[in-house]
């Protein structure tokens, strides 16, 4: 198979290299109008069927590779060193991802499978595709020549074939890693797609703005697996690396973080340019710097530039994506300088208080965070080029920061929907602020009078302060979104007679992107709650003899035994606690460590019992060689279950806002008609 | 699978995608120059959809009488002007 899949991924680099040759001599035979022996549609679309047959020689490469993983032929060396033959089946998938070369063959393949849909909807927009395409053809080419020359997944081993592998790193046998890593990078794959389509309508001065519309589906899902890309990363940290947090703002979270920033303030922004004709060279730019950090993603995860534990396969191959990333940039500036006169704004924000300026803000304040993320995350590599040493920028620096931007951001997402398209006047923002506002203070006044206080010991206390600012305006940001819902079932109900059930579900379905928004918002709100519980997070340690306890919060741990078990794949040794409550058991959790037989590593399986008030959380942390007793962490972690609630919103309101709206919501037009047609035109754009 | 039958495997696999790319069809996919006019009556759908919105929210209680009146002249007066560029396009 180490034949057939370096052999298929020699074909799909010479059909990407085909693709982008004769896809750029067509284009632009097609816009100088050149007559020529060929014909340019021909030649256009035999680049496009080359892109189609490219995905099936990096499917025939991906297939290879998970074969030779199940059939354990460890004379690959990147099958010796990321399986092993007791790994189990779902496992031995996760191997594809678990080093740089099998990652780089699952990005190709990715960016094949979506060039792939890409190039069989060509008939929505021949001419748009076919540019996109061929920018496509590009990314494809330079990932394929990586996978070719610099990080070959098919080597094979010099000398013995070993009986056994290496086996899969621990920290990567969990179910979530099953799904997390393909989810991650189908959402950096993914931003390849609309970065494409930008680039493209600007090359060829696309008149409108209806490419927009065209990729809105693309970037809704890219930003989808983006999003439970990340948010899985985060249960599985929680869940795997035993330190009771799930964000530890470490450089490939952060790199993750930064596109799905972007890319939201492009999701939002690219309404502007839809409606208004606004933003345009914004959000030409906010797609390409998604699109470049996505790369920064990649080459901070696969390239070893910076240490982290999730960096999982580190090399040198980061040189490459250096040159990739400059390139990419020349292109986008060089277009930009080129046809930035394609990109005049129709319209001028006319009030700082409108819909339109709140989008504004929104997207200065997102950019301003992933400024701030981008800054630390690089910060080490900087101060080792300036000073010499490496300057580590830890948490708290990021949570200075970012949490304030975060609260701010979250206030904008409340105040966005209030405010009128245009302009705002006072009697207006009397209307629509003064329920949600009501909820803000009552939240205010119920969380100091239970005790979420700013202060502690007369000291003022930072993480308490953000916890009863974030739960405050999430109750004014909750109850602006319930008003937006109950006014227009309002509406509806009284147009239609129906209930306001029935209304509300015929509201979503007039408008699924608007009320799609408003769900994911409800989302993000729900997710906040839970990041504000950890300013009440405790934790206690101690090492436990039989029969003693542990008390913690509501609950006292009794240690009942320890015992050990071994299967073909790890040895492990476990503690069995008894959990009380008011005096009366439970339940019972085990928490574990294993030690991996082929790599000889150990991997701590955290116990978690998850109520919606709090997480208890119980980390063995292995016995005291002393007294041979085991040592017990166990962490009480208000509100977790919380994030992964409002996670399932988020994804429920994409999924709504990505199903076509029913019909446009009812209203009477009375537009004249008889104007005289002015001397000059009244709107820019479209030439 | 031996070595050489994944060469062989891999060259069936590049005449396979090589003739599919390469076969020799007539007819092809294509569209015709957009115009300003398509550009504009594309506007004219989303102007449409933003009056729908404005007087949606009105009904919904967002914007006291007042600023909707202002707000709906504004933009009918976009509309119309859209829509008179538009029939002289045509006429044209």
């Amino acid at each position: 198979m180490a034949a057939f899949g370096s052999f298929a991924l020699l074909i799909a680099l010479a059909l990407a290299a085909y693709n982008l040759f004769a896809g750029t001599i067509a284009l632009r035979l097609l816009a100088t109008g050149q007559p020529v022996r060929i014909s340019p549609e021909r030649l256009a679309d035999t680049a496009r069927r080359a892109g189609i047959a490219g995905f099936i020689a990096v499917t025939g490469a991906a297939f290879a590779l998970i074969w030779s993983v199940f059939n354990n032929d460890f004379s690959i060396a990147y099958i010796m060193e990321h399986s092993n033959r007791a790994l189990p089946a779902a496992y031995k998938f996760a191997a594809l991802w678990s080093g740089q070369e099998g990652s780089l063959v699952l990005w190709a393949w990715l960016l094949g499978t979506y060039g792939f849909v890409l190039r069989l909807t060509h008939k929505t927009d021949v001419k748009l595709y076919a540019y996109a395409g061929t920018i496509l053809a590009a990314v494809q080419v330079f990932f394929l020549a990586v996978i070719n020359f610099a990080a070959p997944p098919f080597s094979l081993l010099k000398g013995a074939i070993p009986d056994d592998g290496n086996g899969l790193n621990p920290l990567l046998q969990y179910p979530e890693m099953v799904i997390h890593p393909p989810m991650l990078y189908l959402g950096y794959v993914g931003f390849t797609v609309p970065f494409a389509f930008a680039l493209g309508a600007l090359m060829m001065r696309y008149p409108g703005e209806k490419w927009i519309k065209i990729t809105r589906s693309w970037t809704m899902v890219t930003w989808l697996f983006l999003t439970m890309g990340i948010f899985l990363g985060m249960h599985w940290a929680y869940a795997v690396l035993g330190w009771g947090g799930y964000w530890g703002w470490d450089p490939v979270e952060n790199a993750s973080f930064m596109p799905w920033l972007t890319g939201t303030a492009f999701l939002h922004s690219v309404m502007m340019q839809e409606r208004k004709g606004m933003m345009k060279s914004w959000n030409v730019w906010l797609i390409f710097s998604t699109f470049l950090l996505t790369l920064l993603g990649t080459t901070l995860t696969r390239g070893g530039l910076v240490s982290s534990v999730h960096a999982f396969a580190q090399s040198s191959i980061a040189n490459w994506f250096y040159v990739f990333m400059g390139i990419v940039l020349a292109v986008c500036i060089f277009t930009y300088i080129l046809q930035r006169s394609h990109l005049k704004s129709e319209q001028r924000l006319e009030s700082l208080v409108s819909r339109e300026s709140s989008f504004l803000f929104n997207n200065l304040v997102l950019l301003a965070a992933c400024f701030v993320i981008l800054w630390g995350t690089l910060f080490p590599i900087l101060s080792e080029y300036v000073q010499g040493t490496k300057v580590t920028v830890g948490p708290p620096f990021y949570n200075r920061v970012a949490v304030p931007i975060g609260l701010f951001l979250l206030f904008l997402t409340g105040v966005g929907p209030l405010l009128p398209w245009r302009a705002t006047s006072l009697r207006a923002i009397r209307r629509n602020f003064v329920v949600p506002s009501i909820a803000l203070w009552s939240t205010v006044i119920v969380c100091l009078a239970v005790g979420v206080r700013p202060w502690k010991n007369g000291a003022f206390d930072a993480g308490n302060f953000y916890a009863l600012v974030a739960f405050a305006i999430s109750a004014g940001v909750f109850t602006a979104i319930l008003s937006e819902f109950l006014r227009g079932a309002g509406v509806i109900s009284r147009q239609t007679h129906r209930n306001l059930f029935a209304a509300t579900y015929l509201l979503i379905r007039r408008n699924t992107r608007r009320y799609g928004g408003y769900i994911i918002h409800i989302g993000v709100v729900i997710v906040v709650v839970g990041l504000a519980g950890a300013a009440f997070n405790r934790s206690e340690e101690r090492e436990l003899a039989l029969h003693d306890k542990l008390p913690i919060g509501p609950y006292t741990l009794e240690c009942v035994g320890f015992t050990q078990d071994s299967n073909l794949n790890y040895n492990s040794e476990y503690a069995l606690l008894d959990v009380y409550r008011d005096g009366k058991k439970q339940f019972q959790i085990t928490p574990e460590k294993r030690v991996y037989l082929a790599s000889q590593q150990p991997q701590t399986m955290v116990a978690i019992h998850s109520v919606p008030g709090w997480d208890l959380y119980v980390v063995y942390e292995g016995t005291n060689p002393d007294t041979g007793q085991p040592i017990i962490k166990a962490f009480l972690n208000p509100l977790v279950s919380w994030i992964w609630a409002g996670v399932v919103f988020m994804v429920f309101g994409t999924f709504v806002a990505l199903v076509p709206s029913l019909t446009p919501a009812t209203a009477a037009l009375r537009v004249p008609a008889t104007k005289p047609a002015p001397s000059e035109p009244a709107l820019g754009g479209g030439h | 699978m031996t070595e050489t039958q994944g060469f062989v495997a891999g060259v069936m696999l590049a005449l396979a995608l090589g003739i599919y790319t390469f076969w020799p069809e007539n007819v092809f996919a294509s569209q015709r120059q957009k115009t300003r006019l398509d550009y504009l009556l594309e506007r004219k759908e989303q102007l449409y959809e933003n009056l729908r919105d404005l007087n949606f929210e009105y009904r919904a209680g967002k914007y006291p009488d007042e600023d909707f009146a202002e707000q709906r002249a504004l933009l009918e007066n976009e509309t119309a002007q859209l829509l008179a560029e538009i029939e002289h396009l045509q006429q044209a």
